[in-house]
């Protein structure tokens, strides 16, 4: 539907999301977004915002009126000034989605993400072996960050320098928001990694029998446009490192405060991944992400223009209490898996999905088979990145 | 409450009565039955709800295929069978009261 004269547009609101305040505790930012109308524009950025949960869904899925083709950034990379080459799997609708989807889908179905069970149950139980003793840890890494950065990349058959990736993660998740001072830094910061970077996604540089070797042979056999596979194994990496060590280190903090849950974990510890999920859901890692509007349409009776961005407020969504009763209340018998939006939604949701819950379920398991509970041991502290909510420290008491 | 007879992969049957409205996949992993896992929670993400309908009849009362479900049966552990479904897509009706599905094994 076309606006009507008569329509308003939508209410602005002056608000900095992006401070490292607001970032640290986002939840006024939220709920002035999420409650002052369906949706708002953000003066600051020149952007409409939504957090709603139904309206998130729709923003992320419909991708008629939504598109993914200007970028899941706040930039328009259609635009002059755009500062990189569209994701050839996120940046796309359908119909051409599909394919790319479905050669990746294959690469990362049941039977071979089961294969990597087993090794990333060793690698867990090692660890928690490991760490058991020593009482007081900082869970993220001592034990959260050395986990996913061991399995993940080895997994994926990349071989890149493990110190290389809490930067470039950092700097990613920013760049997908303003390009304020903490873009600015994290791209200094990451900047000696940079210059070896695209090698490391080179068809040479693939580990032997890794899911990249399986792109670059995908493409071969014409499952993704030529001389993209290099950019899909990037892509993955980088949607799955950060984000997972993100939702791994909210489940612990999560259920060190309340350990009524981490009862209910250790009764029954197939509970592991529903206890991640719930912890996504309020925290949710990836917190923003954007569309942009195809064309002037009405939504909720507010008059949009076409060709604006639209920021998806997903941690706000997650804690829209018109979906979820009680938001803030951490219960992993809540049902969230598959309702909440910590993984998006429509065509573009999470394809590494099994992954990060397969990887979030060892490492619980192993910590709640050997403990009889984990307690907060200080503050916990989180960083301030434009996108993504991660905690920076995580004092955690192991008790046997 | 319309019933649906899951037959487990060792012969075992279970009858669950699933509300309509609701998908064989959430009665199932609420139930706690195990050979239907539902990882994504019934985002056609995981392909781990994967079921064979026994009857052609019944498989046309069920919801229309979309194209992601069609694409992520290609993926399933267990390989596809022309009846296969994702229980999770299997949302209830009152004309699909009594159906048999045969779950896959394995899932994962």
């Amino acid at each position: 539907m076309t606006p009507s004269s008569t329509m308003t547009a939508p209410p602005a609101l002056d608000i900095d999301p992006f401070t490292p305040e607001n970032l640290c505790a986002p939840e006024a930012v939220q709920e002035a977004i999420r409650e002052t109308a369906p949706v708002v524009y953000l003066n600051r950025y020149e952007m409409y915002a939504v957090g709603r949960y139904d309206l998130v869904q729709t923003a992320l899925s419909d991708y008629a009126r939504f598109t993914s083709a200007g970028g899941i950034g706040m930039s328009d990379i259609r635009k002059p000034g755009a500062w990189r080459t569209p994701s050839p799997i996120a940046e796309i609708d359908p119909p051409e989605h599909r394919d790319v989807r479905k050669t990746l889908q294959k690469v990362l179905s049941p039977i071979v993400i089961r294969q990597w069970r087993e090794d990333f149950t060793r690698v867990a139980e090692a660890q928690a072996d490991a760490i058991i003793g020593s009482g007081s840890v900082e869970a993220m890494k001592d034990i959260v960050e050395p986990f996913i950065l061991k399995v993940f990349p080895d997994a994926l058959g990349i071989d890149m320098p493990r110190d290389a990736f809490p930067l470039i993660g950092e700097m990613n998740f920013n760049q997908i928001g303003p390009n304020n001072e903490l873009t600015r830094k994290s791209i200094e910061a990451a900047g000696p990694h940079l210059e070896n970077y695209e090698q490391y996604f080179s068809r040479e540089s693939m580990v032997k029998g890794g899911f990249g070797e399986k792109i670059y042979a995908a493409e071969d056999e014409g499952g993704f446009p030529a001389g993209t596979a290099g950019v899909q194994v990037r892509s993955f990496l980088r949607a799955g490192t950060d984000t997972t060590i993100a939702g791994i280190g909210h489940t612990l903090y999560r259920l060190a405060q309340n350990p009524e849950q981490w009862a209910k974990l250790k009764e029954n510890p197939a509970k592991a991944k529903a206890a991640f999920d719930e912890a996504i859901r309020l925290d949710s890692p990836s917190q923003l992400i954007h569309r942009t509007t195809v064309a002037d349409m009405e939504v909720e009776g507010l008059a949009l223009k076409g060709d604006v961005k639209v920021g998806c407020f997903i941690g706000a969504a997650n804690l829209d209490p018109r979906k979820f009763p009680d938001p803030t209340a951490y219960d992993i018998d809540r049902g969230s898996t598959g309702v909440h939006l910590a993984l998006g939604a429509g065509s573009h949701i999470c394809i590494g999905q099994n992954i990060a819950r397969l990887e979030a379920e060892i490492l619980l398991q192993a910590l709640v088979s050997r403990l009889s509970r984990i307690e907060l041991d200080g503050e916990a502290t989180y960083r301030p990145i434009n996108t993504l909510r991660t905690l920076e420290r995580l004092p955690l008491r192991l008790v046997a | 409450m319309p019933k649906v007879t899951l037959i487990n992969p060792d012969d075992s049957r279970i009858e669950l009565d699933v509300e309509v409205g609701d998908s064989i996949m959430r009665a199932a992993t609420a139930a706690g039955i195990e050979g239907i896992v539902g990882d994504c929670g019934g985002g056609m993400s995981c392909a781990t709800c994967h079921v064979v309908v026994l009857d052609d009849g019944y498989l046309a009362k069920t919801p229309e295929m979309s194209p992601t479900e069609d694409q992520m049966l290609d993926f399933t552990a267990m390989e596809r069978e022309p009846n296969s479904r994702l229980s999770c897509q299997l949302v209830m009706s009152e004309e699909m009261d009594g159906m048999v599905v045969r779950v896959a094994d394995p899932q994962l």
